[in-house]
């Protein structure tokens, strides 16, 4: 890279940073930029999120315990404590909407994941959402204490906009403790390990391979 | 779903989900697909130092190098165009003692189709053919055959044989022996003549991978470098010729070092004697950092009470009171700003209610239309069961999404398909009775300020210029689809000075009448070429200030008047009528501008050059993402002709496009590069960034900047404002409906 460029890459960091100001609804919401290099913009824009992710994941955080407590005494409705074990956060979601057997709970800042019973069927606003999981056989054999195999089915949002599939075959068997139920799944080369808890209801469940592993604990019903 | 139930729409849904694995599985890789390169070679495409390997990159990856060496310089943008196709646009540098100014610059563009895969068991490699600089001046021209095979997970070799330049040593026959001469006069065309002619040389790399990121590379390569090494016999056109020292061998050697996912950075010796080194990258539309984006969780359907809880609601009759619609629209309204969404108009009646959204934040439109249906179910009374979203564009009504209240409810947050199966995408009704328009959503002022960059490459003189400035830019919209709207710019610093074209100074430039213009221009009025008498300009600019009014006559008609400073260098008036149903794939389109160029640096001056302009337009979705465009008439120079543009376009909100234009101006008087043709590019930011928005970025890269073809660029054309919540695009995103 001659000078010229080295000066351009310094410049467009400064760019980024430096947020224009205006109006409440941006009029140049959809507005395409005049230059060429602001494709090395938004490639920049891509490096700058994925540190700022990595920033707010190691951010410390109370005692999920200290949590818990200050969440059941301000909300009286149902509440669930979610940790994604990936990134090392845990936060207490309040259920939002409820249709038929699915609830919506969410974090104050409006990040959502959606249960049917015990079992996670979706998420919003993390970045590498599960749009829906179609897991109806596999929790209906978990419900009832029984072992089996069953088709799991997860659709993900993809870059380009789509929903796309990922189907797992699963075996559900009891777990090495009392109560515990264990789903074991694999299909397109990737394999998680669920279980559950549903009479204390808690669960250890995979959302998706951007996600990792999350744990669930009901709070209040 | 049934069989039975599977209309063409969720045909066409469950084909876009079905390759699954590709997107979200890291590395299990098909058997059909087409061998992946890791190593871009110096001609920005997959292979080893200065010969190709038989290698793609994945489908729609974009990729940039910048490479440095005493035998030239180069930097190139790529595009794997199709599974099968990529293709290479490259710009460089190379020195010549023949020129005064001591070097040349270059454009080329180079092509690869993969023709057979690489059997994972059997003996058959990968098979690719390819042309290099296929078009215009030929410098680097050459063809080439080439045979890939993996012989180990860490070691991948490639043989083939090259004609032109990779046969300009070492040469072992010919299959037809009169190779054509390099087009030595405007260039810009396509070089038949020369394609797998003359004598072929074989040619030989090896890429082993030594650890994960680090490969390191040697090949065979029959090019001597006979132009930049001064050996006249064998160049072909003597202004190429350089002094640099003779490469003492034919095997190059070298590295590529793997940075990142998308960086890359290389380094290489040519033949034992001269050093080199390089950068690439690569960006893939399906990859994006946050693939679900980060805006906020959407608020969930809210299902309703009982009849005996609400029986007042479940009749209907609430609808006799008449403070019921106000309240609900202003609540509706709130909470869809919330949610970056404007309610510009709504229709209530008892059982059913159609709302008008501007979406200001989602690249995809059926993620608004989703949210918008459960705010509904959360803001309208029970007995309202018919829900109707209509996507608001540029002020004009442009689709309506039809839904049962109780279907939403029903399919909640479950496979996408199923939702789409029972709504209903239709042309929006232009005048509906009973349409009650939000208070203070017109007359509604917004600006901005912000700084800007603007550059100019590609300039033989100064690669890169550049000016960076504040613009304030502000806009009154009057009435739904009446906008007056403007932006001024203050340059700060840059290196982007006022310049005349040719060998003119400013002054003497200025001087010159039409006529004089025209007549050092091979007969054609400047209406492009002098783009640089409007830079350096340290005045407050005004790139446009115009007023446009939008309108919907019929429920497949849209029409535009733009009046105004259209554009840097015109001002005047512009029509635009489009045809488009909402499911259509074909729109037809008809424009006329009456400009006049804008002084060079009075804002609200004019110049004496006037026209008239005016195009007719087809519009075609092929479908799996390809946009043709035809269109067919006047332009800027009075020169009449036709553009073809052909785009490939990403549910995320990419497009790669690339157009062409022929008038009937000759090549001579064209000039250099014959005929108008370039890419464009946009890029999403929230592809980049996850947050939403509806911005992009990118810009157009024409190859040449000279006066046929070129048109008057006005903003807010129909085709691309009503499309994107026309069916095409719609059902692209409709993944994203429950996001």
């Amino acid at each position: 890279m001659n000078r010229p460029m080295l000066k351009l890459a310094s410049a467009l960091a400064v760019m980024a940073v430096v947020a224009g100001c205006a109006s409440r609804n941006n009029i140049n919401e959809d507005e395409p930029s005049a230059s060429p290099f602001g494709i090395a913009r938004a490639a920049l824009g891509q490096v700058v999120a994925q540190r700022q992710q990595a920033q707010a994941a190691s951010a410390p955080a109370r005692s999920p315990q200290d949590m818990a407590a200050a969440a059941l005494a301000a909300n009286p409705g149902p509440l669930i404590m979610v940790g994604l074990e990936q990134s090392g956060t845990t936060q207490v979601m309040a259920m939002t909407g409820q249709n038929g057997g699915m609830r919506t709970y969410m974090t104050p800042n409006e990040q959502a994941v959606i249960m049917r019973g015990f079992m996670l069927t979706g998420t919003r606003g993390l970045g590498h959402d599960l749009s829906v999981a179609e897991a109806a056989p596999s929790a209906a054999l978990i419900q009832a204490g029984r072992s089996g195999t069953a088709r799991r089915l997860m659709r993900y949002y993809s870059g380009d906009g789509l929903e796309r599939p990922i189907d797992f075959t699963c075996r559900i068997g009891p777990g090495p403790n009392a109560g515990v139920m264990v789903e074991d799944c694999e299909g397109h080369g990737l394999s998680f390990q669920n279980s559950y808890l549903p009479s204390a209801g808690v669960s250890r469940q995979w959302i998706g391979p951007g996600l990792g592993y999350a744990t669930i604990q009901v709070l209040r019903d | 779903m049934t069989k039975a139930r599977l209309t063409p729409l969720t045909r066409r849904l469950l084909a876009t989900a079905l390759p699954t694995a590709v997107a979200l599985v890291p590395a299990g890789a098909g058997l059909a697909d087409p061998m992946i390169g890791t190593v871009t070679n110096r001609y920005g495409l997959p292979g080893a130092i200065d010969t190709p390997s038989a290698e793609m990159t994945p489908d729609a990856t974009l990729g940039a190098v910048l490479g440095y060496s005493a035998l030239g310089n180069t930097a190139g943008l790529s595009f794997q165009i199709l599974p099968r196709v990529t293709g290479v646009l490259r710009y460089g540098k190379f020195d010549s003692t023949e020129e005064e100014r001591g070097y040349v610059r270059d454009r080329s563009f180079d092509i690869r189709v993969s023709l057979l895969d690489e059997s994972p068991d059997g003996w058959r490699p990968a098979v690719a053919v390819g042309l290099q600089d296929a078009i215009g001046t030929g410098f680097y021209a050459s063809e080439y055959v080439v045979a890939t095979k993996t012989l180990s997970p860490r070691l991948r070799v490639s043989a083939g044989l090259g004609w032109g330049r990779l046969a300009s040593s070492g040469g072992i026959g010919s299959l037809i022996d009169d190779r054509g001469a390099p087009d030595d006069e405007e260039g810009g065309t396509l070089n038949t003549d020369q394609w797998f002619r003359g004598e072929a040389a074989p040619f030989l790399n090896i890429q082993w991978k030594a650890t994960d990121k680090l490969t390191l590379l040697a090949e065979y390569s029959g090019d001597d470098y006979a132009c930049e090494t001064g050996d006249a016999d064998s160049c072909p056109r003597d202004v190429w010729l350089s002094d640099e020292e003779p490469l003492s061998t034919n095997i190059n050697v070298g590295l590529s070092y793997q940075a990142g996912q998308n960086y890359q950075i290389g380094a290489y010796v040519l033949g034992g004697k001269h050093f080199g080194i390089q950068a690439s990258m690569t960006l893939n539309p399906r990859q994006a950092p946050f693939p679900s984006g980060l805006e906020k969780g959407p608020a969930p359907v809210r299902l309703r009470p009982a009849v005996a809880a609400d029986p007042d609601g479940w009749s209907g009759a609430w609808a006799q009171d008449p403070t019921a619609q106000p309240a609900i629209q202003q609540a509706l309204g709130d909470a869809l700003r919330k949610e970056g969404q404007v309610l510009e108009s709504m229709v209530l009646t008892a059982n059913r209610a159609e709302v008008r959204i501007r979406n200001n934040r989602y690249v995809q439109q059926a993620e608004a239309v989703g949210r918008t249906a459960r705010l509904m179910t959360r803001a309208l009374p029970p007995s309202v069961e018919t829900l109707v979203v209509t996507s608001v564009e540029g002020g004009m009504p442009v689709s309506s999404v039809t839904m049962r209240r109780s279907d939403v409810e029903r399919l909640e947050n479950t496979e996408v398909g199923q939702i789409a199966s029972v709504a209903a995408l239709t042309d929006a009704d232009p005048r509906p009775a009973g349409l009650v328009r939000s208070p203070d959503v017109t007359p509604r002022f917004q600006w901005g300020l912000r700084p800007y960059l603007s550059t100019g490459l590609f300039d033989p003189d100064e690669p890169f210029r550049f000016e960076v400035g504040a613009a304030a830019t502000a806009s009154y919209e009057l009435l739904p689809g009446l906008t007056l709207k403007g932006t001024v710019r203050q340059r700060l610093f840059g290196n982007a000075e006022q310049d005349a074209p040719g060998d003119f100074t400013v002054d003497e430039y200025l001087a010159l009448t039409d006529e004089e213009i025209a007549a050092e221009n091979n007969g054609v009025y400047r209406v492009r070429s002098d783009g640089r008498m409007y830079s350096g300009n340290d005045k407050p600019r005004v790139p446009e200030l115009t007023l446009a009014w939008n309108a919907h006559p019929t429920s497949t008609v849209y029409t535009r008047v733009t009046v105004g400073l259209l554009e840097n260098m015109y001002g005047g008036v512009s029509g635009e009528v489009l045809w488009k149903p909402v499911n259509s794939p074909l729109a037809l389109g008809a424009e006329i501008n009456r400009v006049r160029k804008r002084d060079y640096t009075d804002a609200f001056e004019f110049l004496d050059y006037e026209v008239t302009t005016g195009h007719v337009s087809a519009y075609y979705e092929f479908g799996g993402g390809f946009v043709g465009q035809l269109d067919v008439g006047r332009y800027l120079a009075g020169d009449d002709g036709a553009t073809v543009t052909l785009t490939r376009e990403f549910a995320s909100g990419w497009s790669v496009g690339a157009y062409a234009t022929k008038t009937n101006l000759s090549a001579e008087e064209y000039g250099e590069g014959s005929f108008d043709k370039g890419i464009e590019i946009k890029i999403p930011l929230a592809w980049a960034t996850g947050m939403p928005s509806k911005r992009t970025v990118g810009g157009s890269l024409s190859s040449l900047n000279r006066d046929g073809g070129r048109r008057v660029r006005v903003d807010d054309r129909l085709y691309e404002t009503v499309r994107d919540s026309h069916s095409t695009k719609m059902y692209e995103g409709w993944g994203k409906f429950w996001r």
